[in-house]
């Protein structure tokens, strides 16, 4: 009995417990999943989220053009498995905590996450390609203190893998020869 | 002022919910039973009330990606539903297909069979994402009664 009218108080004195919310205010964790979002500037377009993704809801689709490449995400088909932020190698997709998604039936198709993600041409021989992003760029090239990785990061593959052997084949000549 | 009018009016308070699993794999139906059961969320405080029978239904919520199974038996209750109804898709099963889609079963996305009114996405979405597109279904459930602009 007395158990029961301490509970009885304390209900009285809280209040009540119901959500506001939509009319109110509600709380949002910090690690829910709301929606997928992509930064531009880091994806490379491997597509290694297209493959991870379980319910297909990842597009990545060549310009006509060729001049770079279209990325969507359609939300209604997202199953937040955040599969494609597990395996982005370059960690360009995060999923925010916006889950307000609720919408009418015209906007259903609407509900996307799109970019359109231009290529650049080789610094050196011209061919298009994405440019590695800086902090990457810099990572990589942290241990070699005479490549400029501003520069080097605006090469394709091929021209990169030159000027690396090049760059490698140098060091290797100056490294032999004070022991002459 | 006619008694349909009257009727109409009385009754905006109260659209009552209809919940059909059309092959879903629960994970929505608990979000929906959440709503409805928890005090946090609860759905009661809008007049809304899960009912037993289509027939008593205004707002129907659906669940699950239409399975070839369910779905002449999902058709079939919604069919009993009287009119003004507003369809809710909950869940990117309904709406998209979602992880199933393409599958052999799979008869949806369920907009191919009902016309939906109001999709609210996620796997499962949350009890106030779901809070919301009851709001929303409500708003264009009084349009359909004509009651408001």
């Amino acid at each position: 009995m007395a158990g029961f009218l301490k509970i009885l108080f304390r209900n009285l004195l809280d209040g009540p417990s119901t959500d506001p919310y939509p009319f109110g205010k509600t709380f949002s964790p910090e690690s829910i999943r709301g929606k997928v979002k992509l930064d531009p500037d880091l994806c490379m377009g491997c597509g290694m989220c297209v493959y991870s993704c379980t319910a297909k809801a990842i597009n990545i689709s060549p310009l006509d053009d060729g001049s770079g490449y279209t990325y969507t995400v359609w939300r209604n088909s997202c199953c937040l498995c955040a599969s494609c932020r597990h395996y982005c190698p370059m960690g360009a997709i995060s999923i925010v905590d916006d889950w307000h998604l609720a919408h009418d039936e015209e906007s259903k198709y609407g509900l996307v996450e799109h970019h359109t993600i231009k290529y650049e041409p080789c610094a050196n021989c011209g061919a298009m390609m994405r440019p590695i992003p800086p902090a990457l760029a810099k990572h990589l090239y942290a241990q070699s203190k005479d490549v400029d990785p501003e520069k080097i990061r605006h090469l394709c593959p091929k021209c990169r893998q030159l000027e690396d052997a090049g760059n490698l084949a140098k060091a290797q000549t100056s490294d032999a020869q004070p022991a002459k | 002022m006619s008694l349909d009018t009257i009727l109409k009016k009385l009754s905006v308070r109260s659209p009552w919910l209809f919940r059909i699993n059309a092959g879903s794999c629960n994970g929505c139906d608990v979000e929906l039973a959440t709503t409805a059961c928890i005090p946090r969320y609860d759905v009661e405080r809008f007049g809304c009330r899960y009912c037993g029978s289509p027939r008593h239904a205004d707002i129907v919520l659906i669940t699950g990606p239409l399975t070839t199974k369910v779905c002449d038996r999902v058709l079939r209750v919604w069919h009993d539903i009287p009119e003004p109804k507003v369809t809710v898709a909950v869940g990117i099963c309904p709406i998209s297909g979602g992880v199933f889609r393409e599958g052999y079963s799979i008869k949806g996305p369920i907009d191919r069979y009902i016309p939906v009114d109001v999709n609210v996405p996620g796997c499962p979405p949350r009890p106030q994402a779901i809070l919301e597109s009851v709001v929303l279904a409500r708003s264009i459930w009084l349009k359909k009664l004509g009651l408001e602009a």
